[in-house]
């Protein structure tokens, strides 16, 4: 029992490990205490000795069991000095992850967007020829809505093309043709893609930008989809209560034609610079597919109609996170990807 | 195009506020760019689309403001100040022979005007014009412009006496016919230009501009007043060869109101004997290939309904067509509309649909998603976002930086880069220099982002996936995406293994040595993404196959061989894993100097491996080695 008390006396004043191994050998050691006692028993008469034996264990155990006990408080102890001995509240260690462009997020979240009623995403030549850039698209070779998209046009020399037949496209409506000559309606597509321009570059402008067109034919489409489907795209990419209004406009593959605005994301409604002070910005055109078109890729306007439609994408980059300048978008500066 | 409230409100009447007019001509599709107020007066600054030139003039913007407030437009505005109308007899009767070919010039309307005094303009007029502006000449020439800006018929006056042998003749130049302009600029005319010639020279280029020869100036007495209608294409071409625009350019190609001669030719007259004096020397010239009188157009309810997706009562449709002077008969099986002469746009039906929605408004319209089935089949040229979203994200997870960089680069870039212009694809019109040859590669532009960001970063890892074009010449074209980047703080190595991973989690198998490149300034790696496309298959989503869980444990050793320096470390990894189908996998471990340590792993699926087992097939390994390679175990 002496035994039993100073081993318990001894542990609990135990302020590390090292001493609570120390106390370990000492008493449950080859020579320690409670060993050598149990090794007394041998002289003790017969009768005593289960007795005797029983409470050896049992305040080995007691011996063990308290070490273990003291042990977990000891090593508790330790990590909370250990904790104290740093700052946690320094700032934690970022795992080197890179960044996607800004561009890149948009058009995945667009995609999804479409996707989620149906569409489709194709992907097609910036390489192309005026036939398909314009003429199928309505836009025969004097019409004067070639002057608001400049054409940049590739050196046909050595080829077997003549200048001016093979253009760099001015807009993603190139795959309209390709598309609907190729399958039957219904049809849901959108093609995100580079344009070419001849524009001088500016905070706005450029010879090179980001396109995402699309369409959509089936037998019933009407106004009202067009309407309806481009609302829902604005309102879910830049928040449900978003404003968004048509006006009417014209362009040569669509008819009716219109331009859709929404309302300012900047000064959210109340007029500023950025919407030269009217409170709407433009978003995007779009229109019931022009019946020539139909006709063009073998569709029977009778019998089915569609509607078309052509954003910014580079443009909805810089609305969405209210960059001022569109060369930001290629500027391959770590201090604006980092941002993204 | 500007449009002054004062002036507008001579042809209908307006109601509401300038900002409020602003708002519905936008609507209805003429974009209000800006309404400047002056001292007295609001100009309005339009963007009339191409299909639209009859807005090119007050009474158009005029009758969409009647159209938007459903009211007429008043009626002396249209044919002129002269109580019954038309012109009177003329008091005598000057020679003038006409020459002109339908084919090329439509409609030639015109009259002589006999004893007129020009001089300053009076102050309305100069004030008018300067409002919308325009510069003021003479009164001759003002009272001119001042029509065509009021009813959208350009208008050309002569000066009469300059006309030799009083004779005109309508023709198209060879090319390389001198011409000087009313504004004193020498041109050499292209080949087709629409010109009027007198007995020695020409003296007009048609729809463009007048001749500095037979223009209207301080001692002009008698004037011929040409009234036209021009073929669009015609004169386009011949204004983009010369690089030359005028307001009557801009109203021709786009399509004149061939209807309006007559009206435009009466309020010419009517200004001028008021404003200039003189009395009319001849009667009506008016040549022309056919009688231009308003056409026909149907619309049915149905197909309006149709397409715009909701049911507009019919009393509102023809509500619309007539305030839009389109006069709407309800016929059995359609409605019947009478175009105008000034509204070249409205060919078809839809374009009558249209005119029904944008007046209607299309805001006033609900908001549908379309019903129908939703197509399955797979589209041309069809994309799938998802495997590059997957390989960026590698990238990204790598520390790798996504840019977006130019296609066009110049041949400065080309040559630095040892690229040969010659068979890179070109740009005919650059907008620079800059910008003239299209990308074969996407090194020139990352190595370009690499120096720019060592200015503030230390770490700079960046890939592009985008678009080279390839090809000698032309016919050649291909245009195929590449997934580029660039580091400066990655090894060899660490690249070669984000590749390796990448295209092991398409599930390709290559060797991506040949992709990566050791640059003076980092490290650069280059894939042809569109190959690369090819060679996965159409479900590499879904191409894994799980293997089971070995039920017994492999035997794993390491072996060190002494091979000679250049012995390639994947032909010894290639021949150790060929020696026995039991190897299930083969690594290297440690190299130094001449010896490579070998992680070789050994495992049978169906058994325990034995020493012995293990023994026979690692006696093989180094009897091949030894053969192949003259390797040897390292003592």
């Amino acid at each position: 029992m002496q035994i039993k008390n100073s081993a318990v006396s001894m542990i609990i004043d135990a302020t590390d490990q090292k001493e609570l191994e120390e106390i370990k050998l000492q008493f449950l050691g080859r020579n320690g205490k409670l060993t050598l006692a149990m090794k007394e028993m041998a002289k003790l008469p017969k009768e005593k000795r289960p007795e005797i034996g029983m409470l050896a264990n049992d305040v080995k155990k007691i011996i063990e069991e308290t070490i273990k006990n003291h042990e977990l408080r000891i090593m508790n102890q330790e990590s909370e000095t250990r904790a104290a001995k740093i700052d946690v509240t320094n700032p934690g260690i970022k795992p080197n992850i890179g960044h996607l462009h800004p561009m890149t997020q948009v058009l995945y979240e667009v995609v999804d967007i479409f996707k989620r009623i149906g569409f489709q995403v194709a992907d097609g030549p910036e390489i192309e020829t005026d036939y398909y850039n314009f003429e199928i698209l309505n836009i025969h070779k004097d019409h004067p809505a070639r002057d608001v998209q400049q054409t940049l046009y590739l050196d046909t020399r050595g080829s077997k093309s003549n200048p001016g037949e093979i253009i760099l496209r001015t807009h993603g409506s190139n795959m309209q043709g390709r598309i609907m000559e190729t399958i039957k309606s219904p049809v849901r597509a959108i093609y995100p893609g580079k344009v070419f321009r001849y524009e001088q570059v500016d905070a706005s402008h450029g010879f090179e930008f980001w396109q995402l067109e699309g369409l959509a034919v089936d037998k019933n489409l009407a106004l009202t989809d067009l309407f309806g489907t481009m609302s829902y795209v604005v309102k879910e990419f830049f928040g449900s209560d978003t404003k968004v209004k048509f006006v009417s406009h014209n362009f040569p593959f669509t008819e009716p034609s219109a331009e859709a605005y929404m309302g300012c994301t900047v000064c959210k409604g109340k007029g500023c610079s950025f919407c030269k002070h009217s409170g709407w910005v433009e978003i995007l055109g779009c229109g019931m597919i022009h019946p020539n078109i139909l006709k063009a890729v073998g569709y029977d306007p009778q019998k089915v109609s569609g509607f078309a439609w052509g954003m910014g994408l580079s443009r909805m980059v810089t609305l969405k996170y209210q960059m001022d300048d569109l060369r930001l978008l290629t500027n391959p500066d770590l201090r604006i990807l980092e941002q993204f | 195009m500007k449009a002054p409230l004062s002036w507008l409100k001579e042809y209908v009447d307006i109601k509401l506020s300038p900002k409020e007019l602003g708002e519905k001509l936008t609507e209805v599709g003429l974009g209000v760019e800006k309404i400047i107020q002056t001292s007295d007066d609001v100009i309005f600054e339009l963007e009339i689309t191409p299909n639209r030139p009859d807005c090119l003039s007050i009474i158009g913007v005029a009758r969409e403001i009647a159209a938007i407030e459903n009211i007429k437009v008043k009626p002396q505005g249209v044919i002129g100040r002269h109580p019954k109308g038309v012109i009177g007899k003329p008091t005598k009767s000057l020679p003038l022979t006409i020459k002109t070919d339908s084919k090329i010039n439509p409609r030639f309307t015109g009259i002589i005007i006999d004893n007129i005094k020009v001089r300053e303009s009076p102050k309305w007029l100069k004030e008018r014009l300067e409002n919308v502006g325009q510069r003021s000449i003479n009164n001759i020439v003002d009272i001119t412009n001042y029509v065509m800006l009021e009813l959208g018929n350009p208008i050309h006056a002569f000066d009469y006496d300059k006309i030799v042998g009083s004779t005109m003749i309508v023709s198209q130049t060879k090319g390389g016919e001198k011409f000087e302009s009313v504004d004193g600029v020498s041109y050499h005319l292209p080949k087709n230009a629409v010109v009027i010639s007198d007995k020695e020279k020409i003296i007009d280029l048609c729809g463009i501009k007048g001749g500095k020869n037979s223009g209207t100036y301080e001692g002009t007495k008698t004037i011929f007043i040409r009234v036209p209608v021009e073929i669009p294409n015609l004169i386009r071409r011949t204004s983009q060869a010369l690089g030359l625009r005028s307001d009557a350019s801009s109203i021709f190609e786009r399509g004149i109101n061939a209807g309006g001669t007559l009206d435009a030719l009466k309020r010419c007259v009517d200004l001028v004997l008021e404003i200039a004096g003189g009395d009319v020397a001849s009667n009506i010239y008016d040549i022309k290939s056919q009688d231009f009188k308003p056409w026909k157009l149907k619309l049915r309810k149905e197909r309006l309904n149709k397409i715009l997706g909701i049911e507009i009562p019919v009393k509102k449709i023809l509500a619309i067509l007539e305030a839009l002077n389109l006069s709407p008969v309800l016929k059995k099986d359609a409605i019947e509309a009478t175009i105008p002469t000034y509204r070249n746009d409205l060919k078809i039906e839809e374009d009558l649909i249209e005119e029904v929605a944008r007046i209607y408004g299309y805001n006033n319209f609900p908001k549908t998603m379309p019903i129908g089935e939703i197509p399955i089949q797979q589209i041309p040229y069809f994309k799938d976002c998802k495997l590059d979203e997957k390989i960026k994200n590698i990238l990204k997870a790598s520390g790798f930086s996504e840019i977006y960089t130019y296609s066009l680069t110049s041949e400065k870039d080309l040559v630095e880069a040892g690229i040969n212009s010659q068979s890179t694809l070109r740009v005919d019109n650059p907008v620079s220099r800059e910008f003239e040859y299209l990308r074969p590669t996407l090194k020139i532009n990352l190595l370009k982002a690499l120096n720019q960001n060592r200015a503030n970063f230390e770490r700079i890892n960046l890939f592009e996936l985008g678009k080279v074009y390839t090809g000698k010449h032309l016919d050649d074209a291909t245009e195929n995406y590449f997934l580029s980047g660039i580091s400066n703080s990655k090894s060899f190595f660490e690249i070669k293994g984000v590749l390796e991973k990448l295209l092991e989690d398409l599930g390709i198998k290559d060797d991506v040595t040949k992709y990566v490149e050791i640059l003076p300034k980092g490290i650069f790696f280059e894939l042809n993404y569109s190959q690369i496309l090819k060679k996965i298959s159409a479900r590499w989503r879904t191409n894994k196959i799980f293997n089971p869980l070995p039920k017994y444990p492999p035997v794993v050793e390491d072996l060190s061989i002494v091979a000679k320096n250049n012995t390639k470390t994947i032909d010894l990894i290639e021949e150790i894993k060929n020696q026995s189908s039991l190897i299930v996998d083969v690594s290297l471990l440690d190299q130094f100097e001449d010896s490579k340590t070998f992680h070789i792993i050994y495992q049978d699926k169906n058994k325990n491996l034995t020493g012995e087992e293990v023994k026979k097939i690692r006696e093989v390994i180094l009897k091949v080695l030894k053969e192949k390679f003259g390797a040897v175990l390292k003592e």
